[in-house]
């Protein structure tokens, strides 16, 4: 049983009662405007749930990485892990929206569906049981669906929100399938016993037991984003009003590698098979497409969504290699973890470009060295995170995630072309970041500065300080990475 | 017993087929949401008829949630279809194009 204070009863607790009691708010104060009001409210309960997590981190009231649980959920490093990063893009997300929602009706119900939404990815991280995953994936989905479509009288928000739904809806109804199969397989929901049933399963039924865990890939993959089923992403992220395309492509996007490594990866290792090699190819397309379609484009919001495509492959390596290798899964969080700042901090600047400038255009951004100096300073280095320059916080996963394919290639034979895909990509991105980077600082001559939002400047500095600190002293991270790691030779048989 | 199973499997099986016949030939979006909809009842089916025949409840629990938050989706998505009636007087997706590169 699950304490009372444990971690994600008290997140649920905290983000579901303010997420509950903001639209009940607004309704008793009967006015519209005054979005600052409820996103100070929604803040300081992001806050407090983050503190929270710290604070049982710090106490060391967490447990090591479990995987497996007789609860519903578990209270353990890797949900922590996860929470943390997805509590951080939710307050970026908060405060980012900060001036972007000023000019837009019920903003209560706004950050009131951001935090449910959270609540939702929170959980998803947590939970060890299919039906409990599929409730806070739902969670999770459900609130992102209206928030993509929040600006109703706008054409491509609400565009956007439909092709999300469309695909979004049925990824839940694959994963629901999935799960029915993995049910009837081995007579149980818990994600413990169902992999250990798939052990001990009729050798005749391993065809279905490999249709559920395909069913599970394309499932998540559809959030995630990995190649043959990112069509909707592009789109969605362009529509999306900014902030909330940051709250997709940092964090529910994580709660899909949540998913798949509590899911897929271990079912991986037991079964056996060459579902690293599929992953592999995946990971491959999927970073290899994502870079290649966003050289081409000329919309900024455009070219991150394709970016994030990218990213999606990169982390997708180390899932690939984890049973082969302990740095796998490693470099894969520690990822997850820096893709999360980048991509979270990146969107928020465009956020901030969209709010002062209302520009998202590559060829208008000339100057924007000159006109928003931290916002571009902000996103200069978010970019150079992406792309690995060696200062900063995402060259050292990056490092890691190569690293650990290096390292499979004594078991698999074809792992090292994944670091040698990884290496060749992330060259092919420094182009179009460095393209980005040469519009805003060395083009246009006349531009005069403007102000910036004070709360994209917060955004920004603490993406600053959180990408150049653990870029220059990666110990801590590094070691909260490995703690939060599971260790899958030894949870391999529970 | 078995043979009844497999009765139930089969008809999941081709409900799952419909789904995916429907979302991939179909443009109109109710119709895409009910394709989308008859997935989630195939799963719903095979979730009750194995809880069926194992000794506890755990299909037929996550089969009720999976409706209820099936409902949930549907209410989005059809208020997310009466914003796009009301500005484009359709509900063809092949008309929703304004997004692309």
């Amino acid at each position: 049983m699950l304490e009372i204070t444990s971690t994600p009863l008290v997140i649920m607790a905290i983000l579901g009662t303010v997420g509950i009691l903001l639209p009940i708010i607004s309704i008793i104060r009967k006015e519209k405007g005054s979005n600052s009001f409820y996103a100070v409210i929604a803040f300081a309960a992001l806050i407090v749930s983050v503190g929270y997590v710290g604070y049982q981190f710090i106490n060391d009231n967490v447990a090591a990485s479990a995987l497996f649980s007789e609860d519903v959920i578990v209270n353990d490093a890797f949900g922590g892990f996860f929470a943390i990063a997805m509590l951080i893009v939710a307050l970026f997300t908060t405060v980012g929206s900060f001036n972007y929602m000023r000019k837009h009706n019920s903003p209560a119900v706004y950050y009131s569906l951001i935090l449910l939404a959270t609540i939702g990815m929170v959980l998803v991280a947590y939970s060890t049981d299919l039906v409990m995953l599929f409730v806070a994936w739902e969670l999770m989905s459900i609130p992102t669906y209206v928030l993509v479509g929040f600006m109703k009288k706008n054409p491509s928000s609400n565009e956007a929100a439909l092709k999300y739904f469309l695909f979004g809806a049925l990824s839940s109804a694959i994963i629901v399938y999935g799960i029915s199969i993995a049910y009837g397989l081995t007579g149980s929901t818990n994600i413990g016993e169902v992999i250990q049933g798939y052990v001990t399963l009729d050798p005749s039924m391993i065809p279905l037991a490999l249709l559920s865990v395909g069913m599970f890939i394309a499932g998540f993959g559809f959030k995630m984003g990995l190649v043959p089923f990112h069509q909707w992403l592009p789109d969605t992220y362009e529509g999306a009003p900014t902030p909330i395309t940051a709250l997709l492509a940092a964090a529910t996007k994580k709660a899909g590698f949540a998913a798949t490594i509590r899911v897929i990866v271990l079912g991986m290792v037991v079964l056996n098979l060459d579902w690293t090699l599929a992953l592999g190819i995946l990971a491959v397309m999927t970073m290899t497409i994502g870079n290649v379609a966003a050289i081409m484009q000329k919309n900024l919001t455009r070219m991150l969504a394709y970016s994030s495509i990218a990213h999606a492959g990169y982390i997708l390596i180390g899932l690939a290699v984890a049973p082969h290798t302990p740095l796998g899964l490693q470099g894969s969080l520690y990822h997850i973890m820096n893709h999360a700042v980048m991509k979270g901090a990146a969107f928020i600047a465009i956020a901030g470009i969209v709010t002062t400038l209302a520009v998202t255009n590559l060829d208008k951004l000339q100057g924007l060295g000159r006109r928003m100096p931290i916002t571009a300073l902000g996103l200069v280095i978010a970019l150079f995170a992406l792309a690995g320059i060696p200062p900063l916080s995402g060259f050292w996963s990056k490092i890691m995630l190569f690293g650990s394919a290096l390292d499979a290639g004594s078991v698999v034979w074809w792992a090292p072309w994944l670091a040698i895909a990884g290496v060749l990509n992330s060259a092919l991105s420094l182009a179009y970041y460095g393209w980005i980077t040469k519009k805003m600082y060395f083009e246009g001559e006349t531009e005069k500065r403007v102000k910036e939002p004070k709360s994209i400047i917060a955004v920004m500095i603490f993406s600053i300080v959180f990408l150049i600190g653990f870029g220059v002293y990666p110990e801590p991270l590094i070691q909260f990475v490995e703690f939060a790691t599971p260790t899958i030779s030894s949870s391999l048989m529970p | 017993m078995t043979s009844e199973l497999i009765d139930f499997t089969l008809v999941s099986v081709a409900l799952l087929g419909i789904g995916i016949y429907g979302l991939a030939v179909k443009r109109n979006f109710i119709r895409m949401l009910f394709a989308i909809e008859i997935i989630i009842n195939a799963a719903n089916l095979n979730l009750v008829a194995f809880g069926r025949f194992l000794p506890h409840s755990g299909g037929q629990t996550l089969a009720l949630f999976s409706i209820a938050i099936a409902a949930a989706e549907v209410a989005v998505g059809l208020s997310l279809i009466i914003v796009a009636y009301r500005m484009y007087q359709n509900v063809d997706i092949a008309d929703f194009r304004s997004l692309k590169g």
